[in-house]
């Protein structure tokens, strides 16, 4: 999934006829104070991170001067918010608030297809809502092949009381156009004016359809640079993840790759990352090896292979490879079963690292390697 | 018997001609499946392994008599590609492809929905049937066995791991189903219990779950109403997977407390299901299982 920023979320909105404040960008106290007389108006000061939860964590700032931005942006950036570093300040005009409301075009993952919500208690936690005032909220599923049905729209603005109903057709064109995951506007705040403004907006994108949204790449790019060790494995259709323990995993497949993950923890072992390859070949080990050893420094890689259409002589001549060019930092235990997989572990054996065919003995080996590297911190394993 | 496919099974290969196909077709034939046609534009005449290719699915289909499809086509041109099959009239598509847009899925599941087909996947090793010679999709053969349980899974290596565990403990598989990693799949958990269960052969069921997604608490509550009668085991992957990472499969997102751990144990434990910690605990939970029968 692909979160935006709320700034990159609001361009598009604007563009695509959603009402939005008045905002500039600010990284400096100095950009926020310019920002603010730039506006000519009462402002808010909103951290631009990936986590939800900003306000709550005191994240949100108002300032009625330039001075006032100033200090309000020196407090907030470098700040930490639910540890997230605040980098990006969005500068926004302050909206005169009568009512706020709740919209969203987003996937019910149980009827598998599209859904709008609305709300009239908008501006707080819609879970919450949920949970507490199940009848201020309305759904309504859409077949996405014909779009929300007119009527539905039509019992949306009732429910509303006002005209937003039209802006949820709006919304769901906008989940459309870009592939969307969650198209969200809390609050939807309506002024004493009676004019509608986005003052949050939420878009959520499907990396999966990325091929065909050359925008959302585009600001995918402009967000902070990701880790990239997990930059890399994305681009090959891998996944990476790092977690905080001392047992580095190389696995195929995601189902397997957790139920490793479990299987270390059980044995009072604690997973230092973990590489998940789909089914690869023995160039692909050599790749996934390289990656594995830039990846962090771990005290044991437990490697498993369960080669079900690939062959395991081929995946262990890859190691054996691998193993030749470049020297280890940590010790390797292999886990290998499959196609070929004599010839797969006689590969191994002569090139001196251990392989097993039974998984937990190949976790067992690791939880001990790892223990014995570093028996401080896992005090839990010494039994093992 | 089995589910969804047996000795009848005539099936359609879409995207013939890629390299994993190719391949894909040698291995079904070798097992046994009725590999009837492929389809790929611009390369009807060809053969594959002896299996004649057409440019369109309808071609395919009304001279093959084709009853069930395997689409190995790319991502981008899954929907296009499903939907010709759907209007030449095949009610079983098994979708492989990984990566297929959503909003793709979605608008595929709502025409399938509306001609009555049904539609296994994306991103799914597919499905097998050790007692009918049929498999459709890329689970390796060796590791299934025929007999009582039927299996279905959210992930493939997995499937392989546990399978493999249950065939060496004497154990075999009815039909065994990998319903596939996405967050949005064709047949669920609920909808693949509800087919074992009028299913003469298989006695006891298998659940191979991840954490994430809602699927595993839709299929506790269709036991806990009492719709499913047959014994059930399940196994949850990812019980000590970091929360608002997602694991590889899109599916396997925990975020906001949707789809814990400890959200699908408790609907499984009201259900009465049991719940293996570990793969390894798994082939004694299902020999209870069948016991009990």
């Amino acid at each position: 999934m692909i979160h935006l920023r709320e700034y990159q979320a609001k361009r598009i909105f604007s563009a695509n006829g959603i009402r939005v404040p008045r905002g500039m960008l600010a990284r400096s106290p100095e950009e926020a104070a310019a920002a603010c007389r730039e506006l000519g108006t009462a402002v808010v000061l909103k951290p631009q991170l990936g986590v939800k939860g900003r306000a709550k964590a005191g994240g949100i700032a108002f300032a009625d001067s330039p001075a006032l931005a100033r200090t309000g942006a020196q407090r907030l950036l470098g700040a930490d918010i639910r540890g997230e570093r605040v980098e990006l300040l969005l500068v926004e005009e302050k909206v005169a608030i009568e009512q706020e409301l709740y919209l969203a075009a987003t996937i019910d993952y149980h009827e598998r297809q599209p859904v709008l919500v609305a709300s009239t208690a908008g501006g707080v936690d819609i879970e919450i809502v949920a949970r507490t005032q199940p009848d201020k909220i309305l759904r309504i599923g859409v077949d996405i092949r014909q779009g929300p049905a007119a009527n539905a729209l039509a019992t949306v603005a009732r429910h509303l009381g006002t005209t937003a109903g039209d802006w949820l057709g709006r919304l769901y064109a906008l989940f459309r156009r870009y592939d969307a995951e969650l198209v969200e506007i809390n609050p939807l705040v309506i002024t004493a004016d009676n004019v509608c403004v986005a003052v949050d907006a939420v878009l959520n994108g499907d990396e999966d359809a990325l091929f065909r949204q050359p925008e959302l790449e585009q600001l995918r790019q402009e967000l902070p640079a990701e880790d990239p060790v997990a930059a890399e494995a994305r681009e090959r259709h891998w996944t990476y993840i790092d977690l905080p323990g001392n047992i580095g995993i190389l696995s195929s497949g995601a189902g397997l790759t957790m139920a490793i993950l479990d299987l270390i923890q059980d044995r009072g072992g604690r997973p230092a990352n973990f590489l998940d390859t789909a089914q690869i070949d023995g160039p692909g080990v050599y790749d996934a090896f390289d990656l594995c050893q830039r990846a962090k420094k771990v005290d044991v890689l437990l490697v498993n292979f369960f080669a079900g259409l690939n062959r395991c002589d081929q995946l262990a001549e890859g190691i054996r490879r691998y193993v030749r060019e470049k020297p280890l930092q940590s010790p390797v235990v292999v886990r290998l079963v499959g196609n070929q997989e004599t010839a797969g572990h006689r590969i191994l054996r002569e090139t001196g690292i251990p392989s097993f065919r039974n998984l937990e003995e190949a976790v067992d080996r690791a939880v001990r390697l790892a223990g014995e590297k570093r028996p401080a911190d896992t005090p839990q394993d010494s039994s093992a | 018997m089995s589910i969804l496919v047996d000795e009848q099974t005539r099936v359609l290969v879409q995207g013939i001609t890629g390299r994993a196909a190719r391949h894909h077709v040698e291995l079904m034939q070798r097992y046994g499946t009725r590999v009837v046609s492929g389809v790929r534009p611009g390369a009807a005449g060809e053969r594959v392994h002896g299996v004649p290719v057409f440019d369109t699915v309808r071609e395919a289909v009304s001279d093959t008599a084709a009853n069930a499809a395997v689409l190995f086509v790319p991502a981008a041109v899954m929907r296009e590609s499903a939907l010709e099959t759907l209007q030449a009239g095949v009610r079983l598509l098994v979708m492989v492809t990984e990566h297929v847009p959503r909003h793709d899925t979605m608008w595929l599941l709502a025409s399938a929905r509306e001609m009555g087909a049904r539609i296994i996947g994306p991103n799914t090793p597919g499905l097998i049937a050790p007692g009918t010679h049929c498999k459709i999709g890329f689970l390796p053969a060796d590791y299934y066995r025929p007999g009582p349980v039927g299996v279905a899974s959210r992930s493939g290596t997995l499937t392989y791991e546990i399978v493999a565990r249950l065939s060496a403990a004497g154990i075999g598989q009815s039909t065994c189903l990998g319903v596939g990693g996405d967050a949005v799949v064709g047949t669920t958990f609920a909808e693949v219990a509800r087919l074992f269960e009028t299913d003469p052969e298989t006695q006891a069921m298998l659940f191979i779950g991840e954490v994430g997604g809602g699927m595993e608490e839709e299929l506790a509550g269709l036991v806990h109403a009492g719709e499913i009668t047959k014994p059930l085991v399940a196994y949850i992957a990812g019980r000590t997977a970091p929360e608002g990472k997602r694991m590889g499969h899109a599916g396997a997102i925990v975020a906001g407390g949707r789809g814990s751990l400890k959200s699908k144990l408790a609907a499984l434990g009201d259900a009465g299901v049991p719940v293996a910690a570990l793969p390894g605990d798994v082939p004694e939970l299902v020999r209870q299982a069948l016991k009990v029968n």
